[in-house]
């Protein structure tokens, strides 16, 4: 039952770092999900199914003997080519965001059903040296893979943010995001960047996927858990940003922490989902 | 050559023109609906294995569902992720009282019902209320609703994350299994639950709803009291949904928070209902059966895994290729074109007389009908109109002229009420509009077209004008409104398309339906925006000449133009705009005479042309140019 | 240079353009002029492959480009500068210029062409860090010609520069028009300000409800009935 208990100093701090550790992922996540909302016009749900794949396939592919990290060398380029594969068959239907909404609703279904096929609904948990690392840091207890994932969280939100705003590239994405008729009169190719674009965004969840892997417990059913607290960080934090979403899913997964710390841990999910809910009465225009 | 399908419920077939021909059969569907439930009603008595009887609740409990979710959402197009919301508040509420304060199961589901209802209510007093939520904000905000409502009930007394167990409530014996009681409860919900919905899709309601799906601002200003009809069909929704719970909960003996509360219910309703055709009373039942059993048809542990995929492949393939539904899609092929009324009342000529307006045509410069004044709008700092005094005369023609950019469209978007002005005020027949809501500034007696048309896309030509007849000139149903709106259309000369589809009329054609809806309300004031750009000479001259029309039957008329010679030859007067102000009043050929009018449009000071002095054109409009 | 013959033309259901043909000349000023919904703004963007044509032929420097997709025009040295500006408002005054140039050959001579904007346009200078959805109707006009600039185009298409603008401001917006035609582009002005317009022109079409119904040099037009009865009816 729930009731209300001040914890520690040192256990407030370990539930703020953990807090920090699933935002990040929150954030790395919402990355994609961002861009190709913000950017593409696309509501992307099966890009948690593809997350969750990735997943299995770095779980996979380290049972037999690679080391998770390296695995990123693989399922990276994959994961492009299947992203620009699928937006590029998207592309010759003319699909509102609302019903790419439900078109990768079906998606999800499928690679769910895929991923059961093949490793069943048990839960699977990848065993490697990197979780026997923890290091231990003012009284606070900093795992190896949770600060592998902040990592490239940080390193991957920051590269975006600055390809976005400091190359051609994202400049041109950024223009025709916002008038893309004008922006193909001067030149500007659309569909190959949207291909580039699309590509990029399942990498990002392939990434987001690998770090699962290292750090948590995989089961097909878990896809849907993560979609809620993230959809929140995204539109907290603003579509087609690239900065926002980390920081957005920080400031969630903290408050969640907090919140598990000082009463119980199911009502944390109350959090993100009041937050969402907030924000979209407060600002609707941000989701468009 | 396509087919026309009137979308208002194809049970209800097309109407007769005229008030002579009764209509073959409004009651043909109830009644069809009635008699398939009385007659399914004996299944239990063929005494098949338990789990038909289970298939068969699961059937009608998916077709409750599916059918309650989309009185809202398919028919207005706000598609909710919330469903399981209040699915799941009924189902809970039921457990409750069964279990905490041993209520018998049947007097639990009216209360069911009841909360779930004020449950709705209360999201969508609140939902509604915010201008942007449409859309996908619209699906994730009641999601949201969804994880919160489960959240909050996971960690109070009412589930306490054990679930409720009802092992020991009584199952009443309505037929000779348990399993058949749960058979005979859906089938009677899932009967009332149709015909609900298919009342819906018939009424007045359901026009409203179906003109919000497809223009929620054109229909607003049409007269549609959005915001009420909405509330509306979002409480009969999940009141339904409600009672579906309550039995649910009996059902599975043993509720829990992590079965009711997920994204699975409103999903799959979403599914069903694409599948089967939303804007059709009949499509997510028609879904659910075809979901229902293929789901269930994969239950053996192997092949559910593959039913989910399948499951996946259906809804993407229903999106991409079918996107309106199986239903349509069948309709297409059965419904044959109807007859086009024959327009006995109306007069087979295009130039018919037509009904008398509410008042008799006044005398020109006679009392004023409308009075603007200081009337302002501005966007975000852009000032569009700064502050103009207008007065419009009962039964004139007043136009609204003006270059680019210089508040005329504003001018009428803000006295018919799509936009709210920033200052000023506005009376019409001494009554104040300003601040009003547009759908009441419609049934006051105004009503606009258009400039570039906007007719709602998925109804009939006839239906699109019997809405304005419905809302903006308060008949009390479509049946009504159909006859009233087929004599517009013969004055339009729009008769022979009545049964055909918008896109299928060329812009001319769509221009006349602007003004016949326009008309259909009988307004005293038109305001037309900019009826005759991109019309041919000829149909410019046919325009002209059915405006005058309008006049003559007692509407006043305002209307923004460019196009001069329709200008010089319609109006009495004319009211010039400049960058938000009012530059120059009076009768059109002196006005446009006068230098600083000439200065505005071709910018540079002129002097009244002296050199080449022309005659004033006469009343009647020249010919086409080259 | 430019050739476009029997133009036809329809935005969504309505039929805009009914057969228009005309002829620009090598490093031409030519105004289009015409009251509201003659159908100016889709001659230009049909120009600039914003639109496509349902018939008719568009030929620039001997080559049809009417077939093209949309992102070729640029490339084949057409830009422009669209009505009511249409700049990327959140972006930067900067990074709008460098929109235009993103064409590799454009990019190429990016820092000379800002020079030149800049030089053309002295007041943007300390505005390039703005949000352009934040400058004031004349400098976001500037901006919008800059942006065209910026691409090198041989042909510059301007679509009702002075909507919206005060006189002094239209004033100086010609007088640069004015100024990069004198240095060998090209330029095709549609305007309603008929006085502006022909004061700068070489020579100059009447568009009148779709189609083209007098051509001339500017005295020539001024004399005549046609803009007087097309603008004002008398």
């Amino acid at each position: 039952m729930s009731g209300f208990t001040m914890p520690s100093a040192t256990l407030l701090a370990q539930s703020v770092a953990s807090g920090v550790f699933v935002g990040a992922l929150y954030g790395l996540l919402g990355l994609g999900l961002s861009l190709s909302w913000g950017l593409l016009r696309l509501i992307n749900l099966a890009h948690f199914a593809f997350a969750f794949l990735a997943a299995y396939l770095c779980y996979q592919m380290a049972t037999m003997g690679m080391d998770p990290l390296l695995t990123l060398a693989v399922i990276v380029p994959l994961f492009f080519a299947i992203g620009a594969a699928l937006h590029a068959a998207m592309m010759s239907f003319r699909i509102t965001p609302f019903n790419s909404l439900l078109v990768t609703f079906g998606l999800t279904g499928i690679v769910e059903a895929l991923i059961q096929s093949i490793w069943t609904a048990d839960f699977r948990k990848l065993e490697s040296s990197y979780g026997e690392h923890n290091y231990k840091v003012a009284g606070l207890y900093l795992p190896l893979p949770e600060l592998i994932t902040l990592g490239l969280a940080a390193g991957l939100s920051f590269a975006v943010w600055a390809v976005l705003r400091y190359t051609d590239l994202g400049k041109a994405l950024r223009a025709s995001a916002e008038d893309a008729p004008i922006a193909a009169a001067f030149g500007i190719n659309q569909r190959r960047n949207a291909l580039l674009l699309a590509g990029t965004c399942s990498a990002l969840a392939s990434v987001a996927g690998v770090c699962l892997a290292l750090g948590f417990t995989l089961a097909p059913s878990q896809i849907y858990a993560w979609i809620g607290v993230v959809f929140a960080a995204v539109m907290l934090g603003g579509l087609g940003r690239a900065l926002a979403p980390l920081i957005a899913g920080v400031l969630i997964g903290v408050s969640e922490a907090v919140t598990m710390a000082v009463t119980a841990p199911s009502w944390a999910p109350l959090v993100s989902f009041t937050l969402l809910i907030a924000i979209l009465l407060l600002r609707p225009g941000r989701a468009t | 050559m396509r087919i026309p399908v009137s979308t208002a419920g194809v049970a209800a077939m097309p109407p007769a023109a005229t008030a002579g021909l009764a209509r073959p059969g409004p009651w043909r569907t109830p009644v069809a609906i009635v008699a398939a439930a009385l007659a399914l009603a004996f299944v239990p008595a063929l005494g098949l294995p338990a789990f038909y009887d289970s298939l068969l609740y699961l059937i009608l409990h998916w077709i409750v569902l599916a059918t309650s979710w989309n009185i809202l959402s398919g028919y207005t197009g706000y598609f909710s992720f919330g469903h399981g919301a209040f699915f799941g508040a009924g189902i809970y509420t039921s457990a409750t009282l069964m279990a905490r304060w041993d209520w018998p199961f049947l007097w639990t589901l009216p209360v069911a019902a009841a909360v779930a209802c004020v449950l709705g209510v209360v999201v969508g007093a609140i939902v509604f209320r915010v201008k942007g939520i449409r859309g996908e904000v619209f699906a994730l905000l009641t999601l949201a609703v969804t994880f919160v409502l489960g959240t909050i009930i996971v960690n109070t007394p009412i589930d306490g994350g054990n679930g409720v167990s009802l092992a020991g409530a009584a199952i009443p014996r309505l037929g000779p299994t348990p399993s058949s009681t749960f058979y005979l409860l859906a089938l009677a919900t899932a009967a009332v639950t149709l015909l609900v919905a298919w009342g819906i899709s018939v009424s007045k309601l359901g026009a409203g709803l179906f003109a919000i799906h497809d223009d929620e601002d054109a229909a607003e200003v049409m007269g549609v009291p959005t915001y009420r009809y909405k509330l509306i069909a979002l409480a009969i929704s999940c009141a339904l949904a409600g009672v579906a719970g309550g039995i649910h909960a009996l059902f599975l003996n043993y509720v829990t928070v992590g079965e009711v509360f997920t994204i699975t219910v409103p999903l799959t309703v979403v599914l069903m209902s694409v599948l089967g055709g939303t804007r059709h009373w009949a499509g997510p039942a028609v879904g659910a059966v075809a979901i229902t059993l293929l789901l269930y048809s994969f239950t053996a542990a192997d092949f559910a895994v593959a039913g989910k995929a399948l499951v996946g492949v259906i809804l993407i393939a229903a999106i991409l290729f079918m996107p309106d539904g199986i239903l349509p899609r069948l309709q297409r092929l059965w419904v044959r074109r109807p007859a086009t009324p024959q327009p006995a009342a109306a007069a087979a000529a295009p130039a018919s007389a037509a009904p008398a307006m509410a008042a008799a045509p006044a005398p020109i410069g006679g009392e004023v009908l409308l009075k603007a004044r200081g009337l302002a709008k501005s966007f975000r700092g852009v000032r569009a109109l700064g502050g103009v005094d207008v007065e419009v005369r009962r039964g004139e023609i007043l136009g609204l002229l003006g270059p680019n950019g210089s508040g005329k469209s504003t001018f009428i978007n803000v006295v018919s009420g799509h936009y709210l002005p920033t200052g000023g005020s506005v009376m019409f027949e001494s009554r104040e509009l300003a601040g009003i809501a547009a759908h009441r500034i419609a049934r006051a007696g105004i009503s606009r077209t258009y400039q570039i048309p906007r007719p709602f896309g998925h109804q009939t030509v006839l239906d699109n004008v019997a809405l304005a007849a419905m809302f903006g000139g308060g008949l009390p149903n479509p049946a009504v409104a159909r006859r009233e709106a087929m004599t517009w259309l013969s004055f339009a000369g729009l008769q022979d398309k009545a049964h055909a589809l918008p896109d299928a009329l060329n812009l001319h054609q769509r221009k006349f339906l602007e003004l016949a809806r326009a008309l259909a309300s009988r307004p005293r004031l038109v305001l037309l925006d900019e009826v005759l750009c991109g019309l041919t000479p000829s149909e410019i001259d046919d325009a002209v000449a059915l405006v005058r029309r309008i006049r003559d039957q007692g509407s006043t008329v305002v209307f923004v133009e460019h196009v001069m010679r329709a200008v010089m030859a319609l109006t009495d007067r004319v009211v010039v705009f400049d960058q938000g102000l009012l530059l120059a009043e009076g009768p059109a050929a002196e006005v446009m005479q006068r230098p600083e009018v000439m200065t505005a449009y071709l910018g540079q000071p002129q002097r009244a042309s002296s050199a080449t002095s022309r005659p004033l054109p006469s009343a009647r409009p020249e010919g086409g140019h080259a | 240079m430019l050739e476009v013959r029997d133009l036809q033309v329809a935005y969504g259901q309505a039929q805009a353009l009914w057969g228009v043909s005309f002829e620009l000349r090598e490093r031409e000023l030519l105004c289009v002029v015409g009251p509201n919904g003659a159908g100016k703004t889709t001659l230009i963007n049909t120009l600039a492959g914003v639109l496509r044509p349902r018939t008719g032929r568009i030929v620039f420097e001997g080559r049809d480009i009417t077939a093209l997709p949309p992102h070729r025009y640029c490339e084949a040295g057409i830009a422009i500068v669209p009505e009511g500006r249409r700049l990327f408002g959140s972006m930067s005054v900067l990074e709008n210029l460098e929109i235009g140039s993103i064409l590799p050959a454009a990019r190429a001579l990016r820092s000379d062409s800002l020079a030149a904007v800049l030089a053309l346009f002295p007041a943007l200078e300390v505005k390039l860090g703005q949000a352009a959805g934040e400058l004031s109707g004349g400098q976001q006009q500037m901006v919008a010609i800059g942006r065209a600039l910026m691409a090198r185009p041989r042909l510059l298409l301007l679509d009702e520069p002075s909507l919206g603008l005060s006189p002094l401001i239209v004033h100086e917006m010609f007088g640069a028009i004015r100024r990069v035609n004198d240095e060998g582009t090209a330029v095709l002005l549609v305007e309603q300000n008929v006085s502006m317009a022909l004061r700068v022109a070489q020579r100059a079409y009447v568009l009148e409800e779709g189609r083209m119904v007098a051509e001339g040099t500017p005295d020539d037009l001024m004399q005549r009935d046609e803009i007087r009865r097309a603008y004002l009816g008398v």
